[in-house]
């Protein structure tokens, strides 16, 4: 009996390009707009053990690694900072996934698992989805936080599909997409980049970095703990603010008061289902000249 | 024909129906986005998005003909939302802006600062001719009556349908009603002068004045999800005995809200009592 599986007019002995192929094509057509693939052996140099692809499912092969656009480019436009931090991210990325993972094990019978992202403990995820996505040569990193920027659309949300099937990866980027030539200038005549000027850690911001002769980033840092608070004014983090005032608050009036007010009433809408205001700062990203292209229409 | 630079506004209109269709929604219509006029500054589809031309505006996700059925009222707190309606809308921006090279915005659902939204959706329903308000309140379709609505904000210039010539509030039933009784169903069901949220006269067959309670209504719409949770939360920091306090947080009322809230998004509207006795839309919900 041949063990071959016929999935929408290929099988699974197919040529690893063409079942690659597929996949990608499944994973556009489910709603991302960039797919990569990484065998697991390239989590062997740099990451610990523990946040391995293997170290969360046993005979791992490949991870696929899905970005999605968040704000639209009229998003981006709109004079009202509060529409970006509600409609920043819809999570297309996270289903894209599921799809995927549902579609790997339903018609090529091997394990397919959602990459888990976010912390268990401490505030260290499980799987980095911005390391995963540098693997899988969709982006690298860049001077703006860190933030992944792939060579088209700048800014994606990524997550990834750990699976035992076999596939051909991706080559990594060889190009650094962070700094672009307009920010290598910018930074030679006034000594700091786009993203840099907009939050300068030396004046109350995040952002500190240095570009070498060749153009390329020899320093880069940025304060975590500032653009925690500055990105994630609501959502969990606002909430267990407000909740730590309001139990210690003595006064009964003001204890409720401070239960009504309008901050702790988006605390609770941002941990809510509709996930309003999940993130509230995108000036770093607003100057970053990668995406200007994409976002520039009618 | 309505063509720039090779695109042509008719078949746009044609491809964002056929897929807002297929994505659930039962209704489109297109309002021109510098309509409104009624709307503060500052929650007019110009002031989101610059140069905005249009409000392209889907409606759907109604309860079904089954949901109003059930004896279990509960049912309908717990499967009756517009996320649907949200998710498309989303989806239609992208669309725009993918296909067409145009700007598009989904507007948000929840509110802005001071529980104000930010762009009426009654309002742009209204304006893109998918109904008109109600005494009880929500936008009625004339062929589906309630249903849940989501906005998209373009710079696309689509032909704009507008708001409907006649109000579809009130039905042919309820002027009878208000002739014979001096009420209408949604006013007999929750008349504001009898504990309820709902009052109003009719005049020529016409709604000549609305009365509605909105704070009476929202405590009895939404006794879970935020302000649910606001409430019982305020309730169990006052109270002083230990044992008492820990009954509260491990409560019914307490746990629904936070289901309410949290990812399992269950019970976000919990009254549909002026809805159930309308009569607009009410052949969609007899069936076999």
């Amino acid at each position: 009996m041949s063990a071959s599986v016929e999935t929408h007019g290929f099988t699974e002995n197919a040529e690893p390009g063409q079942l690659a192929g597929r996949v990608k094509e499944f994973a556009l057509d489910a709603g991302a707009d960039v797919v990569g693939i990484a065998p697991v052996e390239r989590w062997d140099r740099d990451v610990p053990e523990g946040h391995r692809p293997v170290d969360v499912l046993p005979g791992a092969r490949s991870v696929i690694v899905v970005g999605a656009r968040g704000p639209t480019a009229g998003a981006w436009q709109s004079p009202n900072h509060r529409f970006m931090e509600v409609n920043g991210y819809d999570f297309r990325n996270d289903l894209v996934i599921h799809i995927l993972a549902d579609f790997i094990e339903a018609e090529l019978d091997h394990y397919a698992i959602q990459a888990p992202a976010l912390s268990v403990s401490g505030h260290n995820p499980v799987m980095s989805m911005m390391h995963a996505a540098v693997l899988a040569g969709l982006g690298t990193r860049s001077l703006a936080a860190n933030i992944i920027l792939n060579p088209r659309y700048g800014l994606l949300y990524y997550s990834a599909c750990v699976t035992t099937l076999e596939l051909p990866g991706d080559p990594m980027l060889e190009q650094n997409v962070c700094p672009h030539p307009m920010c290598v200038a910018t930074y030679r005549k006034i000594g700091k980049t786009p993203c840099i000027a907009a939050c300068p850690s030396d004046d109350g911001g995040c952002l500190d970095g240095e570009i070498d002769e060749q153009g390329e980033i020899s320093y880069s840092w940025y304060d975590r703990e500032r653009c925690t608070s500055r990105a994630m004014n609501f959502g969990i983090n606002s909430f267990q603010k407000a909740m730590a005032e309001i139990v210690a608050e003595d006064d009964p009036d003001t204890q409720t008061n401070m239960i009504n007010s309008d901050f702790f009433t988006r605390s609770c809408s941002a941990i809510s289902f509709f996930r309003e205001s999940v993130a509230q700062c995108f000036e770093c990203m607003r100057v970053c000249p990668i995406t200007r292209p994409e976002r520039k229409l009618k | 024909m309505s063509a720039s630079a090779g695109v042509d506004y008719g078949t746009c209109r044609q491809e964002l129906d056929k897929l807002a269709r297929k994505g659930g929604a039962v209704i489109t219509g297109v309002a021109d986005a510098t309509a409104f006029t009624a709307s503060p500054e500052g929650q007019r589809p110009t002031d989101l998005l610059p140069k905005a031309r249009v409000v392209y505006v889907v409606g759907g996700a109604q309860p079904r003909a089954g949901d109003w059925l059930s004896p279990v009222y509960q049912h309908m707190e717990t499967t009756s939302f517009g996320d649907r309606m949200h998710n498309l809308a989303q989806r239609l921006s992208r669309f725009i802006e993918d296909k067409y090279g145009y700007y598009a915005i989904c507007v948000p659902p929840g509110t802005d600062s001071g529980n104000q939204p930010f762009v009426s959706f009654a309002r742009a329903a209204e304006l893109a001719g998918c109904g008109t308000s109600s005494l009880a309140g929500p936008v009625l379709n004339p062929e589906y009556g309630f249903m849940y609505y989501s906005v998209v904000i373009s710079t696309l210039p689509l032909e704009i349908d507008g708001p409907l010539a006649e109000p579809v509030c009130p039905a042919p039933e309820c002027r009878e009603m208000w002739d014979d009784q001096g009420t209408t169903p949604c006013m007999a069901t929750c008349p504001i002068d009898d504990g309820g949220c709902l009052g109003g006269r009719l005049e020529n067959g016409r709604i000549a004045e609305r009365r509605y309670d909105v704070a009476r209504c929202s405590s009895r719409v939404e006794t879970s999800w935020v302000p649910g949770f606001q409430k019982v939360l305020d309730a169990t920091l006052k109270e002083k005995d230990k044992e008492q306090q820990k009954l509260m947080l491990y409560s019914s009322l307490f746990s629904r809200t936070l289901w309410s809230m949290t990812y399992a998004n269950v019970s976000q509207g919990q009254c549909f009592e002026c809805m159930r006795v309308c009569p607009v839309g009410g052949k969609h919900r007899l069936k076999k």
